[in-house]
């Protein structure tokens, strides 16, 4: 729970909450097509349960908010330009929706899609 | 820069010449060029995903990625040539955009794969992969966005091409049909609507496409559709101007009339609701700039709408940046000393007052404000030598991010015009230091781009974000140093900064050192920082200026 203490009480932002605005903020970024489960158990999950904060991990160590992000990306892109453009949008959705700044923001590429070979 | 005239020759122009890979060459570098023209446009509009402004930019990247892959090439087989734009393009790619062109590019490439030459049904159908290709790309597309023109004209493409009678006559439809699709854009996305504007990277294409069509019609490139004046500008040739009453807003509106205008009704009817009536024109767009009193405010919004669709209304308060500007002027004031017929004129590209009135004291002719993230245009630059007195001028950037600016700048125009590469304020002043306005001005320019190497350079400002790059880890906030461009040192403070930069570059070998401060920096923190260098420092020659400049807290000169 990330709080901000006002003078007339606090508002508490849960780590799912973030998690979910990065998540979709993630799914709107070109070349992603997926988000993934970081370990194999969390895949099994998956086709249980449908959670809006699949792939996303947000951790909060009293200080910094740290974001990391397990995603598929569009085989054929270039898979930097796709992870930078992902880490500058959900940055800046979150920070924009939360107003509390986000200390990193780790893109990990967990697989390609090839739609059709060349 | 590319050094060919992008314009196909008369012979090219035929239609029933073969498009291979050789003319696509030349279509590419029309696409490059006409989408460099119109990038601040583009940028301009930029607010989706991410309001930051560098759609333009990103997209003019790619394209250049893409145009270098080919730029020597003497392939023939137009399959061939499109498979390397694709390459180049996907090597380039920078943003959404950027990522997103490539992918229309690979497409498109894939899809023509070997064939020698262009024909209809082969750029229908490659239109059609294109689109299909952007659109995997993405889990959930958005419409309203580059995605969005791409699919419309990919399906004009296929509903027309039984009508076209040549691929001139199809293209044409195209172009059409993407402008088209750019003002459809706001209704599909209502974040562009809210913000007034059509979609940064659909226009981005557009652009593309128009430019290629504007080179097999052999319109011009250089010049952008809508001459983007700078705000700033207008600005203050109004102060300058004695204010008549009734101008309260400057309300600038974008629009394409339906039929064509009967002008001097037009002027009338404005001339009715306000005063400082321009009307630019570009290929059916035309921008109205007019002053009005604040209850007549929407009046020409409105007038304009009934007459057409209207692409981007800006309204500035002109009362209110009256006072501020005039506030700023009073600050540093500085005056330029006059340049005689004949003589060496320089112009600066400065970051700040402080600067400017550094280089007025130096000696310059003109001074071009911009700098880090505010790059001047290359029509500001060329404007501020154009009505010097001679026809020798020796161009400063300043920045690394404006020598292309300048070397644009100095083919757009007749007078003989050197661009000395000057990356950074440090090395203008040095530069500056070996003018002689009536020397002989290739020995001039010789001297001067001499005079870059024996500066060293140190840039200090605060960390936008976390990063590590050259094997120095930044946090965001920290105080970062850069020596000659390059990240040197993070620290917490900018007193260590200072002097950490000093220590660096070996100050103790060299006799002066420059402080520039900038901006938000307090007097009380440069006075503590001033003693330390000092006292640590006490052979050498320690100067501190104001440069005013925004953004870096400190620029550190050694000589």
């Amino acid at each position: 729970m990330i709080d901000e203490t006002k003078p007339l009480g606090s508002i508490l932002v849960s780590q799912r909450t973030i998690a979910s605005i990065a998540y979709h903020a993630t799914l709107h970024s070109y070349g992603v097509v997926g988000l993934t489960s970081k370990n194999f158990v969390g895949g099994l999950a998956r086709v249980l349960v449908k959670d809006p904060t699949y792939g996303v991990s947000v951790r909060y160590d009293g200080r910094n908010i740290n974001i990391d992000l397990f995603v598929i990306i569009e085989y054929g892109t270039r898979i930097k330009s796709v992870a930078n453009s992902v880490s500058h949008t959900v940055r800046f959705q979150v920070e924009k929706i939360l107003g509390i700044p986000i200390n990193e923001i780790n893109v990990h590429v967990r697989g390609l899609r090839v739609s059709n070979l060349d | 820069m590319p050094s060919e005239n992008p314009t196909l020759t008369k012979e090219e122009m035929i239609p029933t010449k073969p498009v291979d890979g050789q003319v696509l060459k030349r279509l590419i570098e029309a696409g490059l060029i006409w989408l460099r023209s119109n990038q601040q446009l583009v940028n301009s509009l930029n607010v989706f995903p991410v309001p930051d402004g560098d759609t333009g930019t990103n997209m003019v990247l790619t394209m250049q990625a893409a145009y270098e892959e080919i730029a020597n090439s003497r392939e023939k087989n137009f399959g061939e040539m499109a498979h390397a734009v694709a390459h180049g393009a996907l090597m380039g790619a920078r943003g959404n955009s950027g990522v997103i062109l490539s992918q229309l590019w690979r497409g498109f490439a894939r899809s023509i794969d070997k064939q020698a030459v262009l024909d209809i049904p082969s750029l229908v159908i490659a239109l059609a992969v294109a689109r299909d290709t952007a659109y995997k790309g993405v889990v959930r597309p958005v419409e309203g966005t580059i995605l969005t023109v791409a699919k419309d004209v990919a399906a004009k493409a296929e509903a027309t091409q039984k009508n076209a009678v040549d691929l001139v006559a199809l293209w044409k439809e195209i172009v059409e049909e993407a402008d088209h699709s750019v003002q459809r854009t706001p209704d599909l996305l209502p974040v562009l609507k809210e913000a007034g504007v059509v979609d940064s990277g659909g226009k981005g294409l557009f652009f593309i496409f128009e430019g290629i069509l504007r080179a097999i019609t052999g319109q011009t490139l250089e010049m952008p559709a809508v001459p983007i004046q700078p705000l700033k500008d207008m600005v203050l040739e109004n102060i300058k101007e004695i204010t008549e009453p009734g101008q309260d807003y400057e309300v600038i509106v974008d629009f394409h009339p339906a039929k064509p205008l009967d002008l001097a009704r037009f002027y009338y009817d404005l001339g009715e609701m306000g005063t400082s009536i321009q009307l630019g024109e570009g290929d059916g767009l035309y921008r109205l700039h007019i002053h009005v009193p604040t209850h007549n405010l929407y009046t020409p919004i409105d007038y304009t709408r009934s007459l057409g669709p209207i692409s981007k209304v800006a309204i500035e308060n002109l009362m209110e940046q009256i006072g501020s500007g005039q506030k700023n002027n009073q600050e540093v004031a500085y005056t330029l000393p006059p340049v005689e017929p004949g003589q060496n004129a320089v112009v600066a590209v400065v970051p700040g007052k402080g600067f400017a009135k550094v280089f007025a004291s130096l000696g310059v002719a003109a001074i071009v404000e911009g700098g880090q993230t505010m790059n001047p245009s290359t029509q500001e630059i060329v404007k501020a030598f154009e009505n010097l007195p001679t026809d020798k001028v020796i161009l400063l950037p300043n920045n690394k991010n404006v020598i292309l600016a300048a070397n644009a700048a100095a083919d757009l125009t007749v007078k003989r015009v050197a661009v000395i590469p000057s990356k950074s304020v440090p090395q203008g002043l040095a530069a500056m230091m070996r003018l002689i306005p009536d020397g002989d001005f290739d020995n001039v320019c010789e001297e001067m781009i001499e005079a870059l190497k024996d500066v060293e350079t140190g840039e200090i400002t605060k960390a936008t974000r976390s990063v590590e790059i050259d094997g120095i880890e930044v946090q965001e906030g920290q105080i970062i140093v850069l020596h000659n461009g390059h990240l040197v040192l993070s620290v917490s403070n900018l007193e260590e900064a200072c002097l950490g930069f000093l220590k660096e570059t070996r100050a103790e070998d060299h006799e002066l050192i420059t402080l520039f401060y900038g901006e938000n920096v307090l007097d009380q923190e440069m006075a503590d920082i001033e003693l330390k260098i000092r006292e640590k420092y006490p052979k050498q020659e320690v100067e501190i200026q104001k440069g005013g400049q925004p953004h870096y807290q400190f620029i550190i000169s050694i000589e």
